[in-house]
């Protein structure tokens, strides 16, 4: 107990930030790069050199260090996402389910990183 | 302008020993353009009506004593001038998020026992050993921590802070910058002390990055730099912790 009478029990959300945060670094760098590739300068390139582009790309995607860091990438975002969702819906007066709201936020996050393993594994 | 020019200010009353409710009283107040909002309270106060209550000391942003709700924004109301609302009446409250003491003042208590929970003084083992002399500090040093000593604890912040109107347990931005500054103090060894409190469920995790507190502070503190700090540090403690369950240092 603090000297104002606060409970002083640990807390898991350090691990829960930790993941948020890692993934806001990851997504600052990362993902802008992926949504200007593909979402942009493959569309818009001719048909011949977009199908290149995205052989090349599902080439590169292969490589086990790639996909690791593809790994990394995506699920840390995933739980940024998953965080923010989950704080947001606290600060909509959800807070008193504050523990509840982390079942389908960060379960949906881990779900999604499953299934990126799965189709990385397939590559 | 002419000398005879007056501005209305709309200030929030409540006398918890007679009124029922809180209302809002209009008075007509000189207009000077060189006067601040707490200016033309004081006129109020000291020309009209004796019995508005507010808290006020230095008039230069110094003391933090005269934080209210001008136009529904905090403020130090020594700093807002008249002339950035004239000629547009100005609505006078008391700081949101804390109970009413008496129309313009707030109960600070609540405030004042998170102050105290992070310890904000600096904690070491060998305090009255002055044998070694002065503690010595570089100027990188003092860098890590001087913008966070800026706080003079008006509360704006805590008035801008959506998390602390709805959320008890959570510390408040100056609360957690001071435990910063000093976690962040090279003289200090109390880091471990205060990472209990700050540590715990939402003491400090329940800061959701509104970051409205860093834009009111008028000292340019950055509460909320402070706090993505502090839960750096925090969430390093967490993990080392983690791996070192006994006797983990910080």
């Amino acid at each position: 107990m603090s000297a104002g009478g606060r409970p002083t029990r640990p807390s898991g959300e350090a691990f829960w930030w930790a993941l948020f945060s890692g993934g806001g670094v990851m997504a600052a760098i990362f993902v802008p790069a992926f949504i200007l590739v593909t979402g942009f300068l493959l569309p818009s390139a001719d048909a011949a050199a977009a199908a290149e582009g995205a052989a090349r790309l599902a080439t590169i995607a292969g490589w086990w260090p790639v996909k690791l860091v593809l790994l990394g990438v995506i699920t840390l975002s995933l739980f940024l996402c998953a965080h923010r969702i989950r704080h947001t819906l606290m600060d909509f007066g959800m807070r008193r389910h504050a523990g509840l709201l982390k079942l389908p936020c960060y379960g949906g996050a881990l779900a999604g990183s499953v299934w990126l393993a799965l189709v990385l594994w397939g590559i | 302008m002419p000398d005879n020019e007056t501005i209305t200010l709309e200030l929030f009353r409540y006398h918890p020993e007679t009124d029922s409710e809180p209302r809002f009283q209009s008075y007509d107040v000189p207009y000077d353009e060189d006067w601040v909002v707490l200016d033309a309270i004081n006129w109020i106060k000291d020309y009209v009506d004796g019995s508005v209550t507010h808290r006020w000391s230095c008039r230069m942003g110094v003391c933090g004593s005269c934080g209210m709700m001008v136009n529904g924004e905090p403020k130090l109301t020594c700093a807002a001038f008249l002339k950035n609302y004239y000629p547009f009446p100005i609505k006078v409250e008391p700081l949101v998020n804390f109970p009413v003491e008496r129309d313009l003042v707030v109960d600070m208590e609540g405030f004042m026992d998170k102050l105290q929970d992070v310890k904000p003084y600096i904690i070491r083992d060998d305090v009255n050993d002055t044998s070694g002399g002065e503690y010595r500090q570089s100027p990188a040093e003092l860098a890590q921590y001087k913008q966070y000593s800026m706080c003079i604890n008006c509360m704006l912040c805590y008035s801008a802070c959506p998390v602390v109107g709805h959320e008890d347990e959570f510390l408040g931005p100056a609360a957690l910058a001071l435990g910063h500054r000093y976690n962040k103090d090279s003289r200090d060894q109390g880091q471990s002390e205060r990472l209990e409190v700050m540590l715990s469920s939402e003491a400090m995790w329940g800061c959701t990055f509104v970051g409205e507190c860093s834009v009111v502070c008028p000292k340019h503190v950055d509460p909320a730099g402070a706090i993505q700090q502090a839960k750096a540090m925090g969430a390093q403690e967490y993990f080392k912790r983690f791996v070192m369950p006994k006797g983990a240092g910080v």
